[in-house]
């Protein structure tokens, strides 16, 4: 029976493959994705809980189709199974008017297959297998969005492409020292070749999870992707992934500690990512774009949690995964809604639509509420444990992501303000709520948030904690409220600090989209800013011209190569066919002075 | 039909077969085109019927005894049968293609017949158990393509084809001096003689400095490699017959004939050939991303490639060796893709330069997505057969220790996405520059659907592959599984 591991696999995958064939069938594949959606939720429903094996013969050499389906993969598979269900669901009114995208389904279906398969995997080639699987439907979701989205979808592919690859090196070192690629008895030192692997898988974990330096397509593909996409790859199942690896490869594949160079190298990535990444989700003035920044610096946390390596910090940065899921996933439908409904996302046409659209206003405020860390969502008691986790290694850490939440809040202020408060546009006046299929995810996301806020101890002592195990968790619980009554304190304070940095940016600008224009214009930001927005730090274009430099050098190296064969060795052979010839004057006598003089040297050898 | 005749019909049935084609015009033109086509499936079906026997380790061998040690020995073993059928299968979906493709060119007498006489030699050098033999085979495969890359003689091809062969010439007499070093040692040029011989002492650097100049030259390696990307003057079935099937990879077969199955390298070499062939991979990398014409971008991308091939070889660990040739196979399917891909484009638009395409996926579109499969599985993306060979040959490479080889690789890898990604996107998208242009003939697309195909099917069924080469490997390193 221990077969039935496949089915996670195979069901979606085969059906996603099966509707790629199909054309034009308007409405069907919309359904058969939502039912083929719903199974798979069922059969990781099914699967939770259970701890099965199978195992078969696949590519030789070490790498075996080995699936482990144990606590932390069951969780990882309901969760993409609920967020597959709900995009589908949603999805179903959402696309129905963009006709040309109906390959959007057979991906969306051979993602959560491919996600499945990545997380099941107990052999890291196949787990590498299916990962980097997930470059080609993250390729075809973003190049379907429009004509000129292939160079986002190029983008992506070559940013994720990228870092696969250095994932596959750590993937062979890992291999080479630990003399298997079973993931389940892989537990090796953080020694000199022991930590190059593990910052070449981490490059390929947090890749793919979107921190920096690997962030700069996901604003893009907010603007050319479908947006389901954005909801349903960036904001949950990639957070998922990427972090469930990160958190199996410091947590079980290598023996991580605090004492290690590279806690402190995760907790720096994490808090750079958690402030750049703000600070440019501040000054956003599209709704889409804006949240895609705070996909990026939400990330930060995580990272930072898990870099901390203390188990308050890793059960944070875990909490937070599926919480950041919740909500990203919430707030990105909600902008579905709202293009959907009013035709655009950008923020300075909207506005005054919080009468208009109650139950989206509503869901928006909750998942809002939740990112920016306001008690008693879930948002704030994962970010507790972080700041905990961060204190405790140092307050530079703690500053840094504090700092964070204090702009995260402010940008929230600033979006829920300018799109659901404020005077309705004209052209707004007529928008209607969106449809139920539509609501239905959102509200139920938005509950969650609530429930796994106030009633903590559910997500955490069933899903969280038991990752990392009792004798990691030194008998804590960290369920409840935070016992930490300074971070509390320090967490208000700083909320408060963002509700009146917004109140007075209003009165000063008088409108609530130039409600943070004071931080955007700031002497010495506001030239960074500048530059930022014409992309000049961004990581992809500047590597890219790095390549195209380093290309052109070696360009001409072959030049040089191809002239020895084109023109040195041709040259050289007319110069001496040209002396030869010359030597043949038809001159007979000088033939005899050229015949006598060789055989003086002759004899002169031979004598000598 | 005994198996030794089978082996014989596998070599002899093309390379003279060859010759009746001209005379089979007379008849009629497609009785000539579909002759060649069954001659070249008959080394097909032969090689097919000699793997079961070959893979249990029971070679197949025809010998003749001459004087001197010029003994005239065919072997069919794991390796050569394994070479065989990726040369000849791809070779016979290049014919099939050339049915559209050379339909609209004069010479098509000559084309099929030195198409044929190719892969017949080739068939005779993968088999060979005598270097002179080998030899032999290989110089006529020098003459055949310095015939078909000049195919249109135009001034200019006729010069790039006699550059590729003064280049091949020269690398192959080297390889000859080296032989005949050989020879003065062993006292035979009769392969298993050879590797008892050496069985003890090892053979000297200069005969394997020697022999590695003409496998280097023959293979398109830096610093030999630029006649490659200049031969993409030749028809494009050709150039696809070039880099996929036959040419390019002799000097790979050679180097693991000689060096894997027969003589052993010494620890040197082991770090010496991936180096080079690594500062290979790198250099045509760039050079791909830089040039705009399309034959010569994928040209290069071939030198690149057949890098990781040597990588593996020359590692020499299991892992990296079956690698190395599961790499010939998925290498062979995907680059015989790409080129009867550019054959439609170019075929269809005139031109062969990448800046004056744009937005062919609409008017194009299975062309489109078979060069897209194909490139994915060149970048080496699962679930295509790229993955798993390149994987295994940068896995091989850590596992004998040497991480800054397998990151030069990498970096190799890096550049294989940005440019063949570069490629893609200035052909397929973005604005349509050529006004009606169509999809190629049925028959040329089927065969460039079907490679893609085959890329797609062998990542995905990658235990069939793998379990093959891991036989073909087994009396090499011996049962250590």
């Amino acid at each position: 029976m221990d077969n039935i591991l496949l089915l996670p696999i195979l069901v979606p995958a085969v059906s996603g493959i099966l509707m790629l064939l199909i054309r034009k069938t308007r409405g069907i594949k919309e359904i058969a994705t939502f039912f083929v959606a719903t199974a798979n939720l069922l059969i990781a429903v099914m699967l939770f809980r259970k701890e099965l094996d199978f195992t078969l013969p696949w590519a030789g050499f070490g790498m075996e189709f080995s699936l482990r389906l144990y606590h932390f993969s069951s969780f990882i598979l309901l969760a993409t199974g609920f967020f597959g269900f709900l995009i589908a669901l949603y999805c179903t009114t959402f696309m129905r008017e963009k006709g040309a995208l109906n390959q959007f389904y057979s991906y969306l279906l051979i993602s959560i297959a491919l996600v499945n398969g990545a997380v099941l995997s107990d052999n890291l080639v196949l787990m590498l297998f299916f990962w980097e699987g997930l470059l080609v439907t993250l390729f075809g979701m973003i190049f379907i969005g429009g004509k000129d989205s292939f160079r986002t979808a190029t983008k992506a592919f070559i940013i994720v492409g990228i870092s696969d690859l250095c994932m596959m090196v750590g993937i062979g070192i890992t291999a080479h020292l630990a003399g298997t690629l079973t993931i389940s008895k892989i537990n090796l030192p953080v020694d000199a070749l022991g930590s190059v692997a593990f910052v070449l898988l981490m490059i390929g974990a947090i890749s793919k999870a979107g921190a920096m330096p690997f962030h700069s397509w996901i604003p893009d593909a907010a603007k050319d992707a479908p947006l389901p996409f954005m909801a349903f790859l960036p904001a949950a199942l990639e957070k998922l992934l990427g972090i469930y690896f990160l958190a199996r490869i410091s947590l079980d594949m290598f023996k991580l500690d605090a004492s290690s160079w590279l806690s402190p190298l995760l907790m720096i990535i994490g808090c750079i990512t958690i402030l750049l990444a703000v600070m440019m989700a501040l000054i956003q003035k599209d709704y889409k774009k804006l949240l895609s920044y705070h996909a990026i610096s939400q990330v930060g946390y995580m990272i930072l949690g898990i870099g901390t390596c203390v188990p308050v910090g890793i059960v944070g940065g875990l909490f937070h995964m599926i919480n950041h899921a919740l909500y990203k996933c919430c707030l990105f439908l909600s902008g579905g809604s709202v293009e959907k409904q009013a035709g655009t996302t950008d923020l300075e046409k909207l506005g005054g639509l919080g009468i208009k659209m109650p139950v989206t206003f509503g869901c928006f405020i909750v998942a809002a509420a939740s990112i920016s860390g306001v008690p008693p969502f879930n948002g704030f008691f994962s970010k507790e444990l972080i700041y905990d986790g961060a204190l405790e290694r140092g307050w530079i850490f703690y500053a840094m992501a504090v700092a964070g939440s204090f702009f995260t809040a402010a940008s929230f202020l600033k979006l829920g303000h300018a799109a659901f408060l404020g005077k309705i546009n004209d052209a707004n006046k007529s928008v209607k709520e969106a449809s139920w299929p539509m609501l239905i995810p959102m509200v139920m996301i938005a509950s969650l948030c609530v429930l796994f806020g106030l009633y903590n101890a559910l997500p955490l002592n069933n899903l969280i904690q038991p990752i990392l195990g009792e004798h990691r968790l030194e008998g804590h619980n960290f369920s409840g409220m935070p016992t930490n009554a300074f971070l509390v304190i320090m967490t208000v304070l700083v909320l408060a600090a963002a509700l009146l940095n917004h109140y007075l940016g209003f009165k000063k600008q008088g409108s609530g989209i130039k409600a943070v224009d004071h931080i955007h214009y700031a002497p010495v930001l506001h030239p960074i800013y500048d530059r930022a927005e014409k992309r000049f730090f961004d990581p992809f274009d500047i590597g890219m011209r790095v390549a195209g430099w380093a290309a052109k050098m070696i360009w001409y190296v072959d030049r040089v190569i191809d002239w020895l064969y084109d023109g040195f060795s041709v040259g050289m052979t007319y110069a001496l066919s040209i002396g030869i010839r010359r030597a043949h004057t038809g001159n007979y006598s000088v033939y005899i002075i050229w015949s006598l003089v060789g055989l003086m040297v002759i004899i002169f050898l031979a004598v000598r | 039909m005994s198996n030794q005749q089978i082996l014989l019909s596998v070599i002899f049935v093309p390379t003279l077969g060859a010759f009746l084609l001209p005379i089979l015009e007379r008849v009629s033109a497609g009785l000539r085109n579909w002759s060649a086509l069954v001659f070249v499936l008959v080394s097909v079906a032969g090689s097919s019927l000699l793997a079961p026997l070959a893979l249990k380790g029971q070679a197949v061998s025809v010998s003749h005894a001459l004087p001197l040690g010029f003994n005239f020995v065919f072997t069919a073993d794991g390796l050569a049968v394994f070479m065989a059928l990726v040369s000849s299968f791809i070779s016979a979906v290049i014919v099939l293609y050339s049915f559209g493709y050379i339909s609209h060119y004069e010479n098509q007498n000559e084309y099929y017949l030195m198409v044929v006489l190719f892969l017949g030699s080739m068939m005779g050098l993968v088999f060979s158990g005598n270097l002179i033999f080998l030899y032999l085979f290989w110089e006529i495969t020098a003459i055949t393509s310095w015939r078909l890359i000049g195919f249109f003689r135009e001034k200019n091809d006729v010069f790039r084809a006699d550059k590729s062969f003064l280049v091949t010439a020269f690398g192959a007499l080297s390889m000859l001096l080296g032989f005949l070093m050989i020879y003065q040692q062993s006292g035979s040029f009769d392969l298993s003689v050879i590797k008892e011989t050496f069985r003890f002492n090892p053979l000297s650097n200069t005969a394997i400095f020697l022999i590695l100049i003409g496998i280097f030259s023959k293979s398109a390696t830096l610093p030999f490699h630029t006649w490659l990307p200049d031969a993409g003057v030749a028809p494009s079935p050709v150039t696809a017959l070039l880099h996929a099937a036959v040419l390019v990879k002799i000097g790979v077969y050679v180097f693991a004939r000689l060096f894997v199955v027969n003589l052993s390298l010494g620890e040197f070499w082991h770090v010496a050939v991936p180096v080079i062939a690594g500062a290979s991979a790198l250099v045509s990398a760039g050079a791909a991303l830089i040039d705009t014409n399309l034959k010569r971008i994928i040209a290069y991308s071939t030198i690149s490639q057949i890098g990781f091939i040597f990588l593996g070889l020359a590692i020499g660990n299991e892992m990296a060796v079956a690698g190395g040739l599961l790499y010939i196979l998925m290498h062979g399917l995907a680059k015989g893709g790409l080129f009867l891909c550019a054959g439609i484009i170019e075929q269809n638009t005139k031109t062969k330069d990448i800046t004056k395409m744009g937005g062919l996926i609409a008017t194009m579109p299975v062309t489109a997505i078979a060069f897209l499969f194909c490139a994915f599985s060149v970048m080496g993306i699962p679930p295509f057969g790229g993955f798993f060979s390149k994987f295994m040959v940068i896995v091989g490479t850590l596992q004998a220790g040497h991480v800054w080889i397998a990151l030069i690789f990498i970096l190799g890898a890096f550049l294989t996405i940005l440019y063949l990604f570069r490629a893609f996107n200035m052909i397929f998208l973005g604005e349509l520059k050529t006004p009606g242009v169509r999809e190629g003939s049925a028959v040329m697309v089927f065969s460039v659907a079907l490679l893609a195909f085959l890329s797609l099917a062998g990542g995905i069924f990658i235990r069939y592959p793998n379990e093959f080469v891991g036989l073909v490997l087994q009396p090499i390193f011996g049962m250590v599984r």
